[in-house]
């Protein structure tokens, strides 16, 4: 089995954030950059097929080279190889210009792929449109939401679970195949600090040099999606009434005060 | 000006594409009165004439019986091509768990961008561009995208952003049948089965509640949450959850607030026990009214709430439930 990976070295929420004015992208430069953690569940779900099954996981990441640490870190939980596309060509792509380098990497130096993994979505974007986009580029199945799995021949049955309707589901797919993993579904490993620090070696930089993909279909200009504008979000100020006293006093004028507003 | 239009069974569709069709409607006429249609796979007649009634012009429905239970490839591919055949200058997806799965798909195989989780939609009539309004960063910053090189342009939508349009049965408009040919399937249902979660109460989910009544770790117990649900019952609402609260097994994760729990636009939202974190903060920005019942005056969702109840939930919950009960009682 070989099992390809993604992972997003996404922007910690934590950090401040900013915003090229000029495009409107992120500007992921210069800012440590952490694996999206909803990727652990993918990388996890990953290396569960491979300690089963055999075979090797390569993870995949198109980032700066500030997102290394984030495959350093995965290939510190058991990740076997990883391959970083980065390529100054490639900054500010939407997830179009996104799935497109990782599905053309994956064509070029992972020929022989049977799975492709990533994580549900990422938390600092949030589309969930890559797993979708990358099967479409390559032409092979997929689902999402999968949490478990089993390696029949040549397909992989999973199981999903669709929360918004409270229903598993099963399905047979073939092989090569796309999946998203159920976000928090899996119990990530710890990360063996010993093998995070002998990572650097496992890691494969590839440029478009190597890719050799049109400019004009990577990047900001290869990108659909133009980000227009960017605005911090005002939300309806607060009334802050504070309501103190006797409690059955309290809850008169809370409820008075919710019928005034029509809510009662 | 088309909507993809998800079935909810065999029956009915999902309220998500006829919330669509009502914004679709909007847009269309901004743009000079442009055609409205929507896209059902393996729907009944019946199904498309309740588009017509909420707004659609033309619903085309996509006739193959291979198509009856669903597939992510096999429905995207065939969506897809019907897009293609009828060439809408904007596509409008609703957002479900399924609509999530198909809809970069789709935009894949049009050659077109598409935008996520749009909470606003709004037309350029000069450039006919499809301004995609959306949150980022956790809903602090709001994003503006635009397609301007191609078409159709593409965007999904949570359900309840927009609102259900008025039903209409005097509306009238033309039912097309596709045959549509997929390629060989490549992934095949086994088995499908509804999971029984236990849940606290036999209480609505949080995202489509009027009133959501929301225990954090401040309730102390499991205990707490019964008067929340008495209170919810009494307000036809439902129950909630911060993560400490559902960390601490008191309620299901399916009802837990905030950046990595749901995202809810209730009337009025009630918040007893809960202190009122950044991450819980950005659940309920859009919520109507917020009140907050905590002994703390200065914990952060009191600045944060537009009724701040300063005092103990054991004393300030029975007192409200019971002048509710008198205010019923009255009507
Ligand atoms: C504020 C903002 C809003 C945006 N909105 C949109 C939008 O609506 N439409 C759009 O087309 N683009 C959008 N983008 C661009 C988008 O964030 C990038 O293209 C991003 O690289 C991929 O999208 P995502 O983070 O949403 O990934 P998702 O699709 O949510 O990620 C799913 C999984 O794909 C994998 N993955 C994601 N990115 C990478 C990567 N670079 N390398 C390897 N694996 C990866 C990970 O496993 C991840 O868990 C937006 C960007 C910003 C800054
Ligand atoms: C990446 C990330 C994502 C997160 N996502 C979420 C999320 O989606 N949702 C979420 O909720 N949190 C989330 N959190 C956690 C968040 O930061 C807070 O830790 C959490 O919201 C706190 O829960 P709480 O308010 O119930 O508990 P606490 O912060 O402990 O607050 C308890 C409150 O109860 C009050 N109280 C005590 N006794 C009483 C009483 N008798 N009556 C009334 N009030 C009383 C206290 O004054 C206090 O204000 C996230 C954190 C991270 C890092």
């Amino acid at each position: 089995m070989k099992i390809v990976v993604f992972t997003k070295a996404a922007v910690p929420l934590s950090s401040a954030i900013r915003i090229d004015p000029k495009t409107g992208t992120l500007i992921r430069e210069g800012v440590p950059l952490t694996a999206n953690v909803w990727d652990r569940d993918a990388v996890e779900f990953a290396l569960k097929l491979r300690d089963r099954y055999g075979g090797e996981v390569i993870a995949l990441s198109m980032a700066p080279p500030s997102g290394i640490p984030a495959l350093e870190s995965l290939i510190g939980m058991g990740v076997d190889r990883a391959i970083l596309a980065s390529d100054r060509a490639f900054a500010g792509a939407d997830t179009w210009a996104t799935a497109h380098v990782l599905a053309k990497t994956i064509e070029k130096f992972i020929p022989d792929y049977d799975l492709i993994v990533t994580g549900e979505e990422t938390i600092d974007s949030t589309t969930a449109h890559i797993g979708a986009q990358t099967a479409s580029w390559l032409g092979v199945p997929y689902v999402y939401y999968v949490y478990d799995a089993e390696i029949k021949g040549r397909t992989i049955v999973v199981r999903r679970f669709l929360e918004d309707e409270g229903v598993d589901e099963v399905y047979e797919v073939e092989m090569p195949a796309v999946v998203s993993v159920l976000k928090g579904s899996q119990v990530p490993r710890e990360i063996s600090l010993s093998r995070k620090l002998a990572a650097r070696e496992r890691i494969q930089t590839i440029s478009n040099k190597e890719l050799g993909l049109d400019p004009e279909c990577v990047g900001l200009r290869g990108s659909p999606t133009v980000v227009a504008g960017m605005a911090p979000a005002v939300y309806p100020p607060r009334k802050k009434i504070v309501l103190q006293g006797e409690s059955g006093e309290v809850a008169r004028k809370l409820v008075e005060a919710l019928k005034q507003e029509g809510i009662l | 000006m088309w909507v993809y239009l998800e079935r909810d069974g065999d029956k009915r569709l999902k309220d998500v594409g006829l919330e669509l069709l009502g914004k679709a409607r909007e847009l269309a006429q901004k743009l000079g009165n442009s055609e409205v249609g929507g896209v059902i796979v393996a729907g009944s007649e019946e199904m498309a004439r309740e588009a017509i009634y909420h707004g659609a012009d033309k619903v085309v429905i996509i006739d193959n019986p291979d198509l009856k239970t669903y597939t992510p490839m096999e429905y995207a591919e065939a969506i897809a091509q019907v897009v293609q055949k009828y060439k809408p200058e904007i596509f409008l997806i609703g957002a479900t768990k399924r609509g999530r799965e198909l809809a970069a798909y789709i935009a894949n195989t049009l050659t077109t961008g598409i935008t996520a989780d749009c909470t606003a939609l709004e037309v350029d009539p000069k450039t006919r561009d499809l301004l995609q309004i959306r949150p980022t960063f956790g809903g602090t910053q709001l994003a503006t995208i635009r397609t301007p090189q191609r078409r159709p342009q593409m965007a999904s939508v949570r359900p309840g952003v927009f609102p259900k349009p008025q039903r209409d049965t005097s509306r009238t408009g033309e039912i097309i049948v596709e045959r549509v040919e997929i390629p060989t399937r490549r992934t095949r249902l086994v088995s499908i089965e509804k999971r029984i979660e236990r849940d606290i109460a036999d209480l609505p989910p949080v995202e489509s509640a009027d009133v959501v009544v929301a225990g954090g770790r401040g309730l102390g117990s499991a205990e707490g949450f019964k008067l929340l649900i008495d209170l919810a019952k009494l307000l036809n609402g439902t129950v909630g959850a911060s993560l400490m609260a559902v960390r601490a097994g008191w309620a299901p994760h399916t009802r837990q607030i905030g950046q990595t729990g749901k995202t809810i636009r209730p009337r009025l939202y009630i918040a007893v026990g809960i202190s009122g974190a950044i991450q819980h903060l950005m659940g309920i920005t859009e919520a109507k009214t917020i009140v907050a019942i905590n002994p703390d005056p200065h914990a952060p969702i009191m600045e944060n709430a537009d009724y701040a109840v300063v005092g103990d939930y054991k004393q300030i919950l029975p007192a409200l439930i019971e002048e509710l009960r008198r205010l019923k009682n009255q009507r």
